[in-house]
């Protein structure tokens, strides 16, 4: 572990700012997000991973700029939630927009491209996520939401593992430096 | 500002989309009463705000009413007592003319009752400047046929005797003055007397024996023995009696008022005043006369005659009361002799 952190974590003049392909990441968000809300008429099992918010960590880790993360995130989110039907606008853009701009933040100084480097922050983010989604959710909506639960920690374990993979398959649309 | 913003804009930026976001949310969520979230913090946000305004605007209030306003209220203050002193002096005038009114009701109803008695309305228009001198200036004088020795009366009762006359004025010398004398008798006693002044506001009813039974409260009235002053006009009532020597010592308190004279009535003759109707108080119903005692004196009233208690024949004899003629006595004791000076006679 402390090796792939040792390989992962290089000065920000060796990070590599990666461009995608245009329309490439439009296009992928638009489909993660129309993904989650198909797959979510088949079940509980569909929202265990939380595909926008893995968009919104990868182009935000791999692009490294605070401003188009945060952005992207904002409309990620706001997106989901026009999506969900029950959701008021904002609850998920808020969130996603902090993790789009931290994910930026953080990529700009250390490399995400490594596999378990890439869970780790997934892990990480699918928390912070929750707890920014929990305490929006008791702060405006006057609703209960948990910070940290067990049902959460398998999510965000299934997710970090799904996150590798997606993130392996978004690479291909990088462009060739 | 805008330096550290273009070197934060990310941070700034995302500080504004969550803002944007957080009012999106606010605008969307309804709590209780179904008010929207972004009402709730508005009215949250503002209402500090508006009680402070409220505060402050109330206290500016309060600071202009209290101070700044002042101005006007004491400019309005002085209009105010301005105004009140005009009316308090249009009040006294009223009330002047109220008790003028009053006085001359007074004194017409008194020449009414006494129709046949030839008298004269006069206003007193000055007094003495000699302060021992119980004296007082009438506006009614020679071209008013006044002369001297007429007496002045009140309603209310006895009040002197006309001294000097003028063309236009009259100087009147009250019956407290110390060269002032009443010939006097007890309404119903009919004891007779002198009213002498003593410069007091009280004078004194001389030549009463001791024997005489007097109580405090008895009516005196003229005699009429003295020729100024008719017989029966309300003269005072006894304040105080005491022995003395040779005769009681009888403190008389005047029916008029002498120390707040205004109108008067100058009685151009001496004619008996008929007596008024019952309760009137000008002049006193004499009483029948009592059976004649055996040793009736008779007093010696003359022009000339004095009451000098030299004179008198028994002074320590107990006195009669007198009948409705009482310038013909029918004492039972001799009554003191009267001088024409001390009897509304020329007080020099």
């Amino acid at each position: 572990m402390a090796s792939m952190l040792n390989t992962g974590l290089q000065s920000e003049q060796n990070i590599e700012v990666h461009k995608f392909y245009s329309g490439s990441v439009v296009l992928v968000s638009f489909v993660a997000l129309i993904l989650q809300a198909f797959l979510h008429k088949y079940g509980r099992w569909a929202d265990v991973v939380d595909l926008p918010l893995l968009i919104v960590i990868y182009f935000g880790v791999s692009r490294r700029n605070p401003v188009t993360g945060l952005l992207l995130g904002a409309a990620i989110g706001i997106f989901q939630d026009g999506l969900s039907h029950d959701n008021p606008i904002g609850l998920y853009g808020i969130a996603k927009t902090l993790v789009g701009y931290l994910a930026s933040t953080i990529g700009a100084h250390i490399d995400t491209d490594h596999p378990v480097a890439r869970f780790v922050l997934t892990f990480a983010f699918f928390h912070f996520h929750q707890c920014i989604l929990a305490f929006t959710e008791r702060a405006l909506l006057n609703q209960s939401a948990p910070y940290f639960s067990l049902h959460l920690l398998v999510d965000s374990l299934i997710s970090a593992a799904v996150a590798v993979f997606l993130f392996a398959a978004l690479d291909r649309l990088r462009k060739s430096s | 500002m805008i330096g550290a913003l273009s070197r934060h804009r990310p941070l700034a930026l995302l500080a504004a989309v969550v803002l944007a976001q957080v009012l999106l949310l606010a605008y969307q969520i309804r709590r209780s009463h179904d008010v929207r979230l972004i009402r709730y913090w508005s009215v949250e946000a503002s209402t500090p705000a508006a009680q402070g305004g409220t505060w402050f605007f109330s206290h500016l209030g309060g600071l202009w009413s209290g101070y700044i306003g002042l101005r006007n209220a004491r400019t309005e203050n002085d209009q105010l007592r301005a105004e009140v002193a005009q009316l308090e002096l249009q009040n006294r005038e009223l009330e002047t003319q109220a008790n003028e009114a009053h006085r001359l009701e007074v004194l017409l109803n008194f020449r009414e009752v006494h129709s046949e008695a030839q008298m004269l309305a006069a206003q007193v228009i000055e007094a003495s400047a000699d302060p021992a001198s119980e004296t007082l200036v009438i506006n009614r004088g020679d071209e008013d046929r006044v002369k001297r020795n007429m007496a002045v009366i009140t309603p209310d009762g006895v009040v002197g005797k006309v001294v000097e006359v003028f063309h236009g004025t009259s100087q009147v010398m009250l019956m407290t003055d110390k060269n002032m004398g009443v010939g006097a008798m007890f309404a119903d006693t009919r004891t007779h007397g002198v009213i002498k002044g003593t410069g007091d506001p009280q004078p004194v009813m001389d030549y009463v024996v001791n024997d005489e039974k007097v109580a405090v409260g008895q009516t005196i009235v003229t005699s009429g023995e003295d020729k100024i002053f008719p017989k029966g006009l309300l003269v005072g009532v006894v304040a105080s009696a005491k022995d003395g020597n040779p005769f009681q010592k009888i403190v008389v308190r005047p029916a008029a008022r002498l120390d707040r004279l205004e109108d008067v009535i100058v009685l151009l003759t001496q004619e008996e005043l008929a007596p008024g109707k019952p309760g009137t108080p000008y002049t006193v119903s004499p009483v029948p006369p009592p059976p004649p005692a055996p040793a009736a004196a008779q007093i010696k009233s003359t022009t000339t005659g004095g009451a000098n208690p030299a004179k008198t024949e028994n002074p320590a004899a107990p006195q009669s009361s007198a009948g409705v003629k009482t310038e013909h006595p029918v004492g039972t004791q001799a009554t003191p002799v009267v001088k024409p000076d001390q009897l509304g006679g020329p007080a020099r």
